[in-house]
């Protein structure tokens, strides 16, 4: 095999590699149209990819979630190969929700399935979408995975194109929105019927046997550009210790890591970070390396598409048992509270090395995530989830973006379709004055959204549960070099402020507000170009009494604008 | 006897004004391009009219229609030139435009920018009201509220208001509450109500489509106004209409109210003159591929018609790039555009490899042939090289290119970064920019559940017919048409336009409850409606109306489109609209669930007037002599052989109805050049356009294309 290798001339090879990846987005294109939670269609938490016949990851949507994708790149080489090749099937479609396996919780169910070509597997086709409910207590308190939800290992959903309905019928039992979810699968399974067609109509084009030789290629290629891009930091050690707050009564959790640079490799290493928790918020190995490599990606080498070769020169360890590489059975469901923050992590680690490629904390880290139970007036139940966004953190070039879902991603879900979908009432959505951390370039703004179960007398709804996935209710996003922290998020019933950690509890007349956090600033705020501040000023992004106070701006109150004169001698005042 | 009678088609673009006159009786063409007036644009139409009158004096006393497509528009919103506008909102939501979907549109890149909101934060404005997701009023509009509101708005200067509600689309009594206020204390500011503009669901993508609508209405309307004005003073007395994004045209006054309708009004034009063709030839499925300087636009044609999507983007901050744009929500032609143009740059990058576009060189420096100082390669440099263009006829030999500078700098710039040969390497821009395009038309047509294989590609543009072979064998299309003039084939387009407006109304049924009488009365509103519209534009012509119904299984979120025949709803029964359901949802997605529930959500009406005739003229057929058609031979680049071949040069102009040859051929004309590989047949019909074949496998076979009848 080795020594009949095809090769590819790089005209050929980009070619082919567009082609590969558009095959994906198109996978990816026709979830929207055929998925049923909004969670999916709105919110777009789902990634599709595809492997090469060692279960290499080649290509993954270029509209993906970072902790899915990341998570299927390493998963998937493991799930591919613990079936001998000769026992797969044209027809046959696994699906699997294994935690340790794949992207650490309950709710994100792969389908996936070998793609024949030739009457023999070449490739896997792969898709995670994260189902809006998999049975189980829906907080994120839970001692352990089985209080989470039902946990599906390895089957087979179609056996040689037979479907496996005893097993749909299971899950159907399990969960609060069986038509939901099984419309969800049905669009998986689409969406992997999309990708394998496209890819064996590809190989009938081109001529081509394997996918293996032109995997490989690119392969090459990629781990090239990734490792001239890390060889652009300077060798050495960069070590942080950082805290995630725990929820509720629940101990801050320390994480250690050190991040070494060696030439074009980087190793990660979690040495000292505290061991896995009796709460939901436990990470798996895959999850971690997932957020690790998309700090190296998004801040040293974007635009390259992401493959095998992309994660070759970065490696990770982490103890066995710790908060970052937890053992079955801990609790995962919000593993995000915890793994989102790896981004931040490695950032900070590296800040000193690589100053223009990381941004300071940021308020949708960790991603903000709600899930709510409740029933309409006539008794019919209703369930669904949002993710929030807060302010991002700046960089050296740009003021934070307001509202990003970052590391992760997603959307938020209109508020017309929330009120349409449930019994709840919103009052408002909107960002925050003054949450933005200052500095030379400001944190992003933060939101606030207000939520109401309206009291309406006989035609009241009934109670509605809220569980919460998120966190910086008690550690806001940090600022660098000199810039400050964001403002924190906050979670209140009635004005006053609620528990994150379990499950909260409303009536009809119950008001919450859920607010998150704005974004830590980067450099000397008094650095800021006065204008910028005046215009922060006018559009309500900042008051006047904190554009003195934080950037030594002074603002003329009638007018909204700026005194530079004044501003000027009081900056050098201070 | 009568007077000869002309229409006239006027299209604005990024550089050039168009302009297409065609006799009624006769069908003879005559054409002018002059260039584009940004600061007025109706300078260029009146000047071009002008010269036109050149050839034949007083024509324009006998024009009977105007039909114009403008720029305008989307140029005022991605320069942002629109007026300062106010937003007017419920209470609590004034940031859903600045918050968006809250998506990263680039999940890798820490760096992304985003758009502004079209109206920035001090300009929006809240009410204390509310209306419930099912219609209810919560709390109503406070007069003095808004009366005080308006009073600020005047006199901070806004020129143009938008108003959107939550949950207005469910129930509109609040927003119209309001736009009364404002209509009786500020007569002269133009409103923009979510109600009217777009009465659908999603806050962000309504409120942002009315926002831009109000931003542009007063400049739209100063255009539209002097251009009537410019239009009567030279002469002309019959009725101007606008090219709509959705392929319809309308009244002045509809382009007026509703801006935000014609924002694609240029780019449509070339599908719309495709659906003709293709209804004109009954092809199936038809693709449109429109390749022009720095873009290539394209659509699938099913049967006659183009797919019409509801939502778009405008001023990407990331060109091409999804989801870096303001979301416009209103009927377009599923259009695809991408950067791969004549002008587009090549370049090899970081990991070693070639790539071509989305950057262009633009008209200045343009490509390195140009002589205009441009020292990248581009597309047209390598199309050069490989001989499918002539230096010296390009543009009919009014612009001389030198192919040395092309040599030089692919030969530089990309030849020895890859160390390969400089033909490999203009081989491989020319081939990559194709794949590119291939790659995103297979996209496009897949998702419209089509088969890229069984596609007649239809060129225009002025870059369209030298890439339409390379694209055609790319997507394992058999079939190619060139239609005449297609280097202008989009002001031509105007003519096969139907006066036509599309109307909607959300309201989601499960099939099984609906009420089919109920559904009649709908139908039959939104017609009433709709042919109000068109009233103004009708000169005694029946209307035309075409029904769909957009449906869905219980719980997904997107719809699929249905076409209904026929005139009363009540004739259907459930199970005739379920297997109409099943049957398409198959088709486009392998497999169906006839056992989950279906449900009715949007209910569409497209009201149209009979097509004026259109013809085209027959081509001569006095000489048939095809060695009088040829030019000469040159070399050029065979996509088979991957080495140089003589192709035998044509001159369109020169052809006659069922003119047949094979190639490798070139065939040239004024606008284009169009390229036709080794493995390919030609034939010329009637009315002069060329229908080319590429063989399957072994030889070409003529027969295809329609007959001649």
């Amino acid at each position: 095999m080795t020594n009949n290798k095809r090769r590819f001339d790089p005209i050929t090879l980009e070619i082919l590699w567009k082609r590969l990846v558009s095959i994906v987005d198109e996978s990816d294109a026709s979830v929207i149209r055929t998925a049923f939670s909004s969670l999916l269609r709105d919110a777009h938490d789902y990634t599709c990819m595809f492997t090469d016949s060692r279960g290499q990851e080649m290509v993954q949507g270029t509209l993906c979630t970072p902790g899915m994708a990341g998570a299927m790149a390493l998963g998937m080489k493991k799930i591919v190969t613990s079936i001998p090749m000769e026992d797969y099937r044209d027809g046959d479609v696994f699906i699997v929700n294994d935690p340790w396996l794949l992207a650490g919780h309950l709710n994100d169910v792969c389908v996936w399935s070998p793609i024949f070509f030739k009457e023999k597997p070449v490739a896997f086709t792969a898709c995670i979408f994260h189902h809006t409910d998999i049975g189980g207590r829906t907080a994120s308190d839970n001692r352990d995975v089985y209080a989470e939800g039902l946990y599906i290992p390895l089957t087979k959903l179609y056996d040689a194109g037979k479907l496996n309905r005893d097993l749909v019928n299971m899950i159907r039992w399990n969960v609060r929105t069986p038509k939901e979810f099984d419309g969800d699968i049905r669009s998986q399974v689409a969406a992997n019927h999309v990708c394998s067609q496209k890819i064996t109509e590809m190989m009938e084009d081109e001529g081509l046997d394997t996918l293996d030789d032109l995997a490989d290629e690119i392969f090459y290629r990629t781990e090239k550009s990734m490792r001239s891009s890390i060889e652009n930091i300077a060798d050495g050690s960069y070590s942080h210790e950082g805290i995630v707050e725990g929820a509720g009564d629940k101990p801050d959790i320390p994480i250690k890591l050190t991040v070494t640079v060696d030439g074009s490799r980087i190793h990660v290493d979690f040495d000292g970070t505290s061991r896995q928790v009796d709460w939901g918020v436990n990470v798996v190995y895959n999850f971690t390396y997932a957020y690790v490599f998309m700090a190296i990606k998004s801040g040293f080498d974007p635009g390259v598409p992401i493959n095998e070769g992309a994660i070759r020169p970065i490696t990770m360890s982490a103890p066995e048992g710790s908060i970052v590489n937890c053992k079955y059975p801990a609790a995962v469901a919000a593993r995000m509270v915890v793994g989102h923050f790896m981004t931040e992590m490695v950032f900070k680690a590296l800040a000193q090395a690589a100053p223009d490629n990381i941004i300071a904390g940021s308020g949708g880290t960790p991603a903000q995530t709600n899930i709510f139970h409740g029933s309409f007036a006539n008794g019919k139940p209703w369930h669904t989830m949002i993710i929030r966004g807060g302010g991002m953190g700046a960089s050296s070039r740009f003021d934070g973006h307001h509202c990003a879902i970052f590391p992760a991603n997603g959307a938020n879900t209109p508020i017309e379709i929330l009120e349409s979908d449930t019994s709840m009432i919103i009052e408002s959505r909107g960002l925050v004055q003054d949450s933005g951390g200052p500095g030379r370039q400001r944190g992003g703004i933060g939101r606030q959204m207000i939520i109401r179960l309206p009291d309406d007398g006989e035609n009241s709804p009934g109670t509605m549960s809220i569980a919460v996935q998120a966190g910086r209710y008690i550690y806001p996003p940090a600022g660098i070099f000199g810039g400050r922290d964001g403002s924190l998020a906050q979670f209140l019933k009635n004005g006053k402020t609620a528990d994150p950690s379990g499950l909260t509890f409303c009536d009809p007349g119950d008001q919450i507000s859920f607010v998150s956090a704005g974004g830590g600033g980067y450099g000397d705020p008094f650095e800021r170009d006065p204008e910028a501040v005046e215009r922060d000023v006018q559009y309500g992004y900042v008051s006047i009494e904190r554009a003195k106070e934080d950037y030594g701006v002074i603002i003329e109150p009638d007018t909204l604008t700026l005194d530079l004169t004044a501003t000027l001698k009081f900056r050098e005042n201070k | 006897m009568k007077q000869e009678t002309y229409r006239l088609g006027c299209d604005i673009g990024g550089t050039f004004t168009d302009f297409v006159l065609v006799n009624n009786k006769t069908g003879e063409f005559h054409t002018n391009k002059c260039l584009t007036t940004p600061s007025d644009p109706s300078d260029a139409i009146e000047q071009g009219i002008r010269e036109l009158t050149e050839i034949l004096p007083g024509f324009v006393d006998n024009v009977e229609e105007i039909i114009h497509g403008t720029t305008l528009v989307i140029n005022a919103i991605i320069e942002r030139k629109g007026a300062r506008t106010a937003l007017i909102t419920t209470k609590g939501f004034k940031d859903v435009l600045e918050l968006g979907r809250e998506k990263r549109y680039d999940a890798y890149d820490i760096f992304s920018e985003y758009p502004e909101p079209i109206i920035p934060r001090p300009d929006r404005f809240e009410v204390d009201e509310r209306v419930t997701f099912d219609g209810r009023i919560f709390k109503d509009v406070d007069e003095q509220e808004v009366t005080a509101l308006i009073e600020r708005c005047k006199k901070d200067g806004m020129k143009s208001i938008a108003v959107c509600l939550i949950n207005s689309y469910e129930n509109p009594v609040n927003e119209r509450k309001i736009k009364e206020i404002i209509e009786r204390e500020a007569p002269d500011l133009p409103i923009s109500s979510s109600f009217e503009v777009l009465p659908e669901i999603k806050e962000y993508e309504r409120t942002c489509t009315t926002a831009v609508n109000a931003y542009v209405k007063p400049i739209t309307y100063w255009y539209l106004n002097k251009l009537v004005n410019r239009l009567g003073t030279i002469g002309f007395g019959g009725k101007l209409f606008i090219m709509l994004s959705s392929g319809g045209i309308t009244s002045v006054e509809t382009a007026k109210n509703f801006p935000v309708r014609i924002i694609e009004s240029g780019p449509t034009a070339a599908v719309i003159a495709s659906q003709y063709y293709g209804k004109m030839f009954n092809i199936k499925d038809m693709f449109c591929f429109d390749m022009g300087g720095t873009t290539a636009k394209s659509c699938l044609i099913q049967d006659g018609h183009a797919g019409l999507v509801s939502t778009f983007e405008v001023g990407r901050v990331q060109r091409f790039q999804k989801g870096s744009g303001l979301p416009i929500q209103v009927p377009v032609v599923d259009l695809m555009e991408i950067g791969a143009g004549g002008g587009s740059i090549a370049k090899v990058n970081r990991m070693g490899l070639l790539q071509v576009g989305p950057e262009s060189s633009g008209a200045d420096p343009g490509p390195a042939a140009y002589c205009q100082g441009g020292d990248n390669p581009t597309v047209t440099d390598a199309d050069l090289v490989l001989g499918y263009l002539d230096p010296d006829f390009f543009l009919g030999g009014t612009m001389k290119l030198d192919i040395e500078l092309s040599k030089k700098t692919i030969q530089k710039k990309v030849a020895d970064p890859l160390g390969t040969t400089m033909v490999e390497a203009a081989f491989g821009i020319h081939d990559l920019i194709n794949e590119t395009m291939a790659a995103a038309a297979k996209t496009h047509i897949a998702e419209k559940g089509g088969n890229p294989n069984l596609v007649t590609v239809t060129a225009f543009g002025g870059a369209g017919p030298v890439h339409t072979y390379g694209l055609a064998k790319k997507i394992g299309a058999t079939t190619i048409l060139v239609p005449p003039l297609a280097g202008v084939g989009s002001a031509l387009g105007f003519f096969t336009a139907p006066v036509a407006f599309d109307m909607s109304r959300s309201h989601r049924k499960v099939l099984e409850d609906a009420d089919f009488n109920e559904i009649e009365t709908l139908f039959s509103t939104l017609e009433k409606e709709a042919a109000q519209i068109l009233e103004g534009a009708r000169s005694g012509d029946e209307i035309i109306f075409e029904r769909t119904l957009l449906m869905r299984f219980v719980g997904q979120g997107a719809e699929i489109d249905l076409g209904i025949e026929g005139k009363d709803f009540q004739q259907f029964s459930t199970k005739d609209i379920r297997i109409m359901f099943d049957e398409e949802y198959k088709r486009l997605y392998g497999r169906t669930a006839a056992e989950s529930p279906v449900e009715f959500v949007t209910f569409k009406v497209r009201a149209s007037l009979p097509k004026k005739p259109f013809v085209i003229s027959r081509l001569s057929t006095k000489k048939r002599d095809l060695q009088a058609c040829i030019k000469g031979q040159r070399p050029a680049f065979s996509v088979i052989k991957k080495d140089y071949l003589p192709f035998t040069v044509y001159d369109r102009s020169k052809l006659f109805p069922d003119a047949r040859f094979y190639g490798p051929a070139i065939i040239e004309e004024r606008e284009s050049t169009i390229v036709i590989g080794e493995d390919a047949a030609v034939r010329v019909d009637d009315f002069g356009f060329i229908w080319i074949n590429i063989a399957q496998s072994g030889g070409p076979d003529q027969e295809g294309g329609p007959k001649n009848d």
